[in-house]
């Protein structure tokens, strides 16, 4: 049984239409990564699973069972971690974990074992008694993470864990939700580090102007879109290699061919040619699926 | 949208909350909620004590001392539910938080209006300890039984404050909301003088608001003036209407704020 199948989810916001008709189920256990550009609509998707936006159409399974009036006990079992820090400034770092972990009526005596306990997994022991205003962006985001596990969630729903940290801290990170993940929980989690979702998701799905374009695990995708294989061929081309058999994409003062077979395109090429040859990578099948222009600004 | 929801314990856990914050910083929470009143209670007892005589058959000390308790009240649990709540709302997006939890709408803005009452209370209570140590009240036993009454109106005034949050789209919109809202129950509500002192046009616009309805109970109650029992069901059935209509009003427009 799927822990979240949704079918034709579609959010509206007046005229503008942030999600338009996206359908995928995640299984227990997996690692599902949201991907898209920005605007695509990954938050209003997770908002809409969470109960904190309504839907504009569409079903939402969670759980197995329709999300309509059971609100509560679907929070009851996930973790929330917005893409924008919500911590509490009134509190300390500890108390933002036990005032949290009353809010899902966790026992007092739980929360008690519960507070350090997560406070060592995100590696803030030491800063239990800070304020929040004191942490840095890597520590908040951490204490974020903690917070949303202060429940034990079945399912855990990670809005950009790692945006602007460093790459300690962003290690740190893949290691707990791979810990996460070897525990059974299910994770689904957004991200703009392609080199992250290809490690830590068993499959993608990305989106973009509300749409789901594509759907896989991440080698899967890679097969499928861009081949396993990337040349990038400096321009002048060389005659004859635009008509041969692999896609190509013209990204401007070079060219991106793309292909199963690198021993023969590379015989194919002729010599004096300069150009980069380089596994395929899920970078490549997201700027192929979503284009190269920028998307917002 | 609105499922009945008594006080349960999701509720209970927003309140514990804020009593945790109240705690934390409890000096400064003193300073505005329990000296700030008695301040004026000091003001108006010793200076316009001096120069009005008898008011409504009563040393002006024992009757400005059920305004000021009203008055107290009256601002303290307003203030939380506009300024204080506005700012979990907006700027820390706390209220974001908690409805990523179990803890529903309804619950969360219950357990602020609650707690904002609570504070509301405790204002409310210091200016009765002080005013009756003063010698300010007449009826100890009246004064005692105005408690409840109180409460209501705490409840009251911090639904109506939680309705203006519910509309503001800037901080400057609690500027309207403190002029033309606190202010004039300050002034035009009985606090310091009676209402009938003012223009018919002005008195009818003072029983439009929950202070007149206040005082207009707590005032005979704790000095001794009849009470007229018919019209003090109308004041608690005025007080009563309006905080359940401010409060579904705020439940409903947040709740289009927040998930629209
Ligand atoms: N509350 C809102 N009111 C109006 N429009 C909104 C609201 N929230 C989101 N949008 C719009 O919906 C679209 C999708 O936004 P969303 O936040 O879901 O994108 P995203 O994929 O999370 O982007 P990013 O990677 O930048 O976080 C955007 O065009 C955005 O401007
Ligand atoms: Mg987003």
């Amino acid at each position: 049984m799927p822990i979240i199948s949704a079918t034709n989810l579609q959010k509206r916001y007046g005229a503008l239409e942030a999600v338009r008709g996206v359908s995928f189920e995640i299984e227990s256990g997996a690692c599902v990564g949201l991907l898209g550009p920005n605007g695509a609509g990954k938050t209003t998707t997770m908002r809409m699973l969470m109960g904190l936006t309504r839907l504009s159409g569409g079903e939402l399974k969670l759980f197995g069972r329709p999300v309509d009036g059971v609100a509560r006990e679907r929070r009851a079992r996930i973790g929330l971690v917005p893409q924008d820090d919500n911590l509490d400034p009134d509190l300390s770092v500890s108390q933002n974990l036990h005032i949290y972990g009353r809010y899902f009526c966790v026992p007092e005596a739980e929360l008690s074992k519960r507070v350090p306990q997560l406070l060592a997994f995100m590696q803030l022991e030491e800063r239990g008694d800070s304020r929040v205003m004191q942490l840095s962006g890597g520590m908040k985001r951490r204490l974020t993470i903690a917070r949303s596990l202060i429940a034990n969630p079945d399912l855990i729903i990670l809005d950009e864990p790692t945006t602007g940290l460093d790459p300690q801290a962003r290690v740190l990170i893949w290691r707990r939700l791979l810990d996460l993940k070897r525990e059974g929980k299910t994770l689904l989690l957004t991200t703009h580090y392609m080199d992250e979702a290809q490690r830590l998701c068993d499959r993608i799905i990305i989106i973009d102007g509300g749409e789901i374009l594509a759907e896989g695990a991440p080698t899967d995708l890679i097969d499928r879109f861009v081949k396993g294989h990337v040349f990038e061929v400096q321009k002048p081309i060389p005659d004859g290699l635009l008509v041969g058999p692999a896609e190509y994409e013209d990204i401007g003062d070079s060219i991106l061919f793309y292909t199963a077979t690198p021993s023969q395109f590379a015989g194919g090429l002729p010599a004096g040619a300069t150009y980069i040859h380089r596994a395929a990578n899920l970078e490549d099948v997201f700027l192929r699926l979503t284009g190269r222009s920028l998307r917002e600004g | 949208m609105l499922r009945t929801q008594p006080f349960n314990r999701y509720t209970w856990a927003v309140w514990r909350r804020q009593a945790l914050v109240w705690r934390q910083l409890i000096w400064s929470s003193m300073a505005t909620n329990v000296a700030n009143p008695l301040l004026f209670l000091f003001a108006f007892g010793y200076g316009l004590g001096a120069v009005i005589d008898r008011i409504a058959g009563l040393s002006y000390l024992e009757f400005v001392v059920p305004g000021m308790m009203a008055y107290s009240a009256m601002f303290a649990s307003s203030f939380e539910t506009t300024i204080s709540a506005y700012a979990r709302f907006d700027l820390q997006r706390t209220w974001d938080a908690i409805l990523a939890t179990p803890v529903a709408l309804s619950e969360l803005l219950l357990g602020e209006t609650v707690w904002a009452a609570t504070k509301g209370m405790l204002s409310a209570i210091s200016v009765l300890v002080v005013g009756w140590i003063w010698g300010g009240v007449p009826s100890t036993g009246g004064a005692l039984l105005s408690l409840p009454v109180v409460a209501l109106a705490c409840l009251c005034f911090a639904a109506c404050g939680l309705a203006a949050t519910a509309h503001a789209r800037s901080w400057e919109f609690f500027s309207y909301f403190f002029t033309f809202w606190v202010t004039p129950m300050f002034i035009f509500c009985g606090t310091f003088f009676e209402i009938d002192r003012f223009p018919s046009f002005v008195q009818w616009l003072a029983w439009l608001l929950p202070m007149s309805h206040t005082i207009a109970i707590v005032r005979p109650l704790m000095t001794g003036l009849p009470l007229d029992e018919g019209m003090a069901v109308i004041h608690i059935a005025y007080l009563l209407a309006l905080t359940i209509a401010a409060f579904l009003l705020s439940v409903h427009r947040i709740g289009r704020r927040m998930f629209d």
